[in-house]
């Protein structure tokens, strides 16, 4: 059996049908669709999460006040904790052996002002001078150094500055040596980061370090009315260590706050790991979401083309006949339906791996979540077209074989 | 002996009764012979011509087609021997009607795994043998009920078959038309083309050198033209 001419028939009977055929089509889109969109958008989203984790060393953890919060009643609970503080990042400094590097940050927002020049909502974080040694900081390079451990110990107004200060406030000039403002007070750019572009929608490039001496002096030490609390961030002595470093860490940060032996922590302790398994279980959630939204909708849409090719079947039943008198074998006739019912799911598939990939381009445009496509997806979006058009085909193509030739050239 | 039935028997089922078509048919025809099978509506003619036209296989007997046995294969084989050895016209032409002339006679050779080019070459003269090549691009609807009727010509010969098979092929069209047909059918035969008619018009049955009466199911007598 010729299969061009299959196909040429599918298509002509889709063409010759137009809104019967979007009816006829619209579970197999749907499933398809949900397919591309879905896995477009977390592909987007891995190579952000990959690349943000890639920052952060497989032998560094984070301590905060706040944890991994997954439910308001552990947000009521984590408001009411005490501060974490520079003196408890002193003490797992200074007691903890498994831990190489300890350092603290803080964070706040403000506007940052040259002469005649502004960025509004800048995110101003007061580091320790070693956070360059923990954490993935890239430097422009020929544009000065990070903050100093000489500015950290003297409280000075020294500023390292994200590309996009650089970038908006000093176009022309080189920034280092120059003076900006942040809220009230003076600062001087000892050091420009290289650029990381934007994610989500936000550009990661609009932020500048001070030494976190500076930062209290500055901008206060305490914010809505408690005292401010600051993350802790440790690099353990090798990758081997972490799980050592963070008990003595935890032991330490314990007995400091008194915290009974019964009772869970009342900090955070993260790793890259423990963000990735976050991460994964929001995926998880979302791929289970995609398959179970698209396996509903191409069931409905495999039967709705078994409809549809039961009606086609049955219009062209003299067809049959006369193709059955000139030669056609059972398996002539039942490849000529399944190729039919195999071309109306793969126009189905098509239509929705672009409305999918659509989908993805206009959510990654009008929201921060990335959209990025693999080649993989587009080949899957196809074979579940095609499985579907096959699996709910076969029955409607069996009974066309079956036809008997003479019934069938007797039917008016 | 192109084709030799020993008492076929047709035997339908009708809820309790049993009805015979057809009862103890032997009937031989030879290549080459032009012959038509007449008979009334209900006389068992048309399941006759199912049974030559390997559409149906017999209750009981045997049919031999070219020497082979074709009573006893499966629906695979008979649709193999119905596209090499015979060639079907029908009263209401059974042409596809979304199909072009040209595609319509080449459709017997897309079922024996014919070329794309062979097949196009022979669908164009096998329409030349009817006078429609100018035809071939138009579809059914664009065609007189005689022109309808030479494409179904065309596409019986296109596959040179052993037998050409008609089924009241004047049925569907006015006198001078059905002549027009006949005449083409004797020009067939004397290229040497072996033709069985089923009618039951007598005018039309005269065509052929024999005439086969059919009544209740079996043979009444045969006539036989004399040169």
């Amino acid at each position: 059996m010729n299969l061009l001419e299959g196909i040429f028939i599918a298509l002509r009977s889709l063409a010759t049908n137009k809104l019967r055929s979007i009816l006829t089509l619209i579970g197999v889109i749907i499933g398809v669709m949900t397919v591309i969109a879905i896995t477009s958008i977390i592909a987007g989203m891995n190579k952000y999460v990959a690349d943000q984790l890639s920052a952060v060393g497989s032998d560094t953890f984070f301590i905060d006040k706040w944890g991994l919060i997954m439910s308001d009643d552990e947000w009521w609970e984590a408001l009411k904790r005490k501060s974490i503080t520079l003196e408890d990042m002193e003490a797992i400094g200074e007691n903890c052996t498994y831990c190489d590097k300890v350092g603290a940050s803080a964070d706040t927002r403000r506007r940052v002002k040259r002469t005649g020049d502004h960025l509004e909502d800048v995110r101003i974080s007061g580091v320790t001078a070693n956070l360059i040694d923990i954490i993935d900081i890239k430097l422009e390079e020929g544009e000065g150094r990070y903050i100093s451990k000489f500015e950290e110990e003297h409280n000075r107004a020294a500023a390292f500055v994200g590309w996009e200060i650089k970038d908006k406030l000093f176009p022309s000039v080189d920034p280092v040596g120059k003076e900006i403002k942040i809220g009230n007070q003076e600062f001087k750019i000892v050091g420009v980061a290289q650029k990381r572009g934007s994610f989500l929608g936000q550009s990661r490039d609009n932020f500048v370090h001070v030494p976190i001496t500076a930062f209290f002096k500055h901008f206060g030490r305490r914010r809505y009315g408690r005292q401010l609390s600051v993350e802790i961030i440790v690099k353990a002595e090798s990758f081997e260590s972490i799980n050592e470093a963070m008990d003595e860490s935890r032991a330490i940060l314990r007995a400091r706050r008194r915290v009974p032996y019964d009772k869970k922590d009342d900090f955070g302790i993260m790793t890259a790991e423990t963000l990735m398994d976050l991460y994964r279980q929001f995926t998880s959630t979302a791929y289970l979401t995609m398959i179970g939204i698209s396996s509903i909708a191409l069931v409905v849409g495999g039967i709705v083309i078994m409809n549809i090719m039961l009606v086609s079947v049955t219009q062209r039943t003299r067809e049959i006949g006369i193709r059955k008198a000139l030669g056609a074998r059972k398996r002539d006739v039942l490849w000529q339906f399944l190729v039919e019912s195999v071309t109306l799911a793969l126009v189905g598939g098509i239509v929705g791996i672009l409305l999918g990939l659509g989908t993805g381009k206009i959510v990654a445009m009008n929201s921060p979540l990335p959209a990025s496509v693999d080649p993989l997806w587009i080949a899957i979006g196809l074979f579940l077209a095609t499985s579907v058009g096959l699996a709910f085909g076969v029955y409607p193509a069996v009974k066309a074989a079956r036809l008997d030739p003479i019934e069938a050239l007797r039917y008016e | 002996m192109l084709i030799r039935t020993q008492d076929l028997w047709k035997i339908y089922e009708m809820g309790r009764e049993k009805v015979n078509a057809l009862r103890e048919v032997s009937l031989e025809i030879e290549k080459g012979e032009y012959a038509a099978i007449m008979g009334p509506s209900g006389s068992g003619k048309s399941t006759l011509m199912n049974l030559i036209g390997c559409l149906d296989t017999p209750t009981k007997g045997d049919y031999y087609l070219n020497d082979k046995l074709v009573s006893q294969m499966n629906d695979d084989e008979l649709a193999r021997i119905r596209n090499k050895e015979i060639g079907f016209v029908f009263q209401t032409f059974n042409l596809l009607a979304r199909a072009t002339a040209a595609h319509n006679v080449e459709l017997p050779l897309v079922y024996n795994g014919t070329e794309s080019e062979v097949r196009k070459r022979k669908a164009r003269e096998a329409l030349k043998m009817v006078d429609l090549e100018d035809r071939a691009t138009h579809k059914p609807n664009e065609l007189s009920g005689g022109e309808r009727q030479r494409v179904a010509l065309a596409r019986a010969l296109v596959n040179n078959p052993a037998l050409i098979l008609a089924d009241e092929p004047t049925g569907n069209l006015d006198t001078k038309t059905g002549h027009e047909i006949m005449n083409i059918f004797k020009k067939l035969h004397r290229q040497g083309n072996t033709l069985i008619i089923v009618t039951h018009e007598h005018d039309i049955a005269t065509y052929a050198d024999r005439i086969i009466y059919i009544r209740d199911g079996a043979i009444e007598k045969e006539e036989r033209k004399k040169n």
